[in-house]
């Protein structure tokens, strides 16, 4: 069986148990959209409307929702040692990696949608360039689940996991959120090279950060 | 090629404590029984032989991934036992149908679509055993395997055993009860001071 259909098998086995237990998804749009609600009556209505505010609203609470997601994915794992059975097959440690990683993108997707919308009927946002938004978007969604899937797993037999996992993947998240932020800002005031110049960046991010897993995961994870 | 699998020099250290030192050992087709007090290493032994005991020291081969059945079952309590064992026989490549004859094998026909979380510890264990026939594996490592079982599904356990050894599997159980064992077994193992040596 090839490497991609390894990982499509634990994807969909992952987005199966989320949908018997919707809890992590729920949790991270709960989260979201309270967050994006929060923060903009924080910053005030006006300020939160300028492109690069209600862009930088949104990807801070995609970020966290990535590493809630992950984490309850985990948890789940956890429970009956499930992830042993993975961990012990040929070739499942890359799978788990890169499985988990694709599903969480998935259910990243459906919490940006919703806040994506959210955001764009509270804060009554106009949309200069819709398909270079789509595109920042979803380049943002596939971004984020290598860095935050590869730092749940290094930590993932660790007490202090709940604690330790934000504290890794945030900073190394830092360049994804700037770029993320950049290229879906540029997208919503008009700028199409800008928007296009991030969201390849964002594609780059993913390369590498998807290689690393993959490289490192099979000899780290234990 | 028949199923088997070894570790050669093996150390095991967890929390700074050795579990098993040089460990060298051979699992080929037959029952192998696996002897030892609580603590012992038994079921550190069975993991470093799945490959998910992290070796300090030394190699492990293996000609197929073992499938261990512990005292958890290693399956997804969100999914029904169909489609856990569904996502292994999908894995390995084989037909779907080896799902329902393993569930109906391991009396779980009438459970096959309840999620794990609302199964008892014996079922799901059952469920873990269905595993085994449903991937059709070579290597069997099976962690005090009557546990959480009543006598029909400790009978079930019993007679799986004899099947599994008559169609060359090569199964290890480890257990600190069930000397009827030792009578099938083609070598009983002890694991003490973290030595496995033939009991």
């Amino acid at each position: 069986m090839s490497a991609l259909r390894r990982a499509l098998l634990v994807a969909r086995r992952d987005l199966a148990a989320e949908r018997r237990q919707p809890d992590g998804l729920v949790a991270a749009l709960t989260f979201t959209v309270t967050l994006i609600f929060v923060e903009s009556l924080a910053v005030g209505p006006g300020e939160a409307r300028r492109p690069v505010i209600a862009a930088a609203l949104f990807w801070i609470a995609l970020l966290f929702a990535a590493i809630l997601g992950a984490t309850r994915s985990f948890e789940r794992e956890l429970e009956d040692d499930a992830i042993d059975a993975i961990v012990a097959l040929e070739g499942g440690r890359d799978a788990l990696f890169a499985g988990k990683a694709l599903a969480l993108a998935g259910s990243l997707a459906v919490v940006a949608l919703v806040g994506g919308l959210l955001s764009l009927v509270l804060l009554d946002l106009d949309v200069a360039l819709p398909l270079h938004l789509a595109l920042a978007l979803a380049l943002g969604v596939a971004a984020l689940p290598p860095v935050v899937v590869l730092d749940t797993l290094l930590a993932l037999r660790l007490r202090a996991r709940a604690l330790l996992v934000p504290i890794l993947a945030l900073p190394v998240l830092v360049p994804q959120l700037i770029a993320a932020t950049q290229g879906t800002a540029a997208a919503l005031a008009g700028d199409a090279g800008a928007s296009l110049g991030w969201s390849g960046l964002l594609v780059a991010f993913t390369l590498v950060y998807g290689v690393l897993g993959l490289t490192i995961v099979p000899v780290a994870a234990e | 090629m028949e199923p088997s699998a070894a570790l050669r020099g093996a150390t095991v250290v967890l929390d700074d404590r050795a579990i098993l030192r040089n460990v060298d050992l051979d699992i080929a087709p037959g029952l192998t029984v696996v002897r030892g007090a609580n603590g012992a290493g038994k079921t550190t032994l069975l993991r470093a032989i799945a490959g998910l005991a992290p070796l300090a020291r030394g190699t492990r081969t293996a000609s197929e991934s073992p499938i261990l059945v512990s005292h958890r079952t290693a399956l997804l309590r969100a999914l029904t036992p169909r489609e856990n064992l569904a996502f292994f026989v999908a894995w390995r490549g084989l037909p779907p149908a080896r799902v329902d004859g393993a569930l109906v094998r391991w009396g779980l026909a009438a459970l096959a679509d309840r999620p794990l979380e609302r199964l008892s510890a014996g079922e799901r264990r059952r469920a873990a055993l269905a595993r085994l026939d449903a991937e059709d594996a070579g290597i069997a490592l099976l962690d005090e395997p009557f546990s959480e079982l009543d006598l029909d599904a400790g009978t079930l356990v019993r007679l799986a055993i004899e099947r599994w050894t008559l169609e060359r599997r090569a199964v290890v159980v480890a257990t600190h009860g069930h000397p009827e064992l030792d009578a099938r077994a083609v070598r009983v193992l002890q694991v003490a001071g973290g030595s496995v040596t033939p009991a």
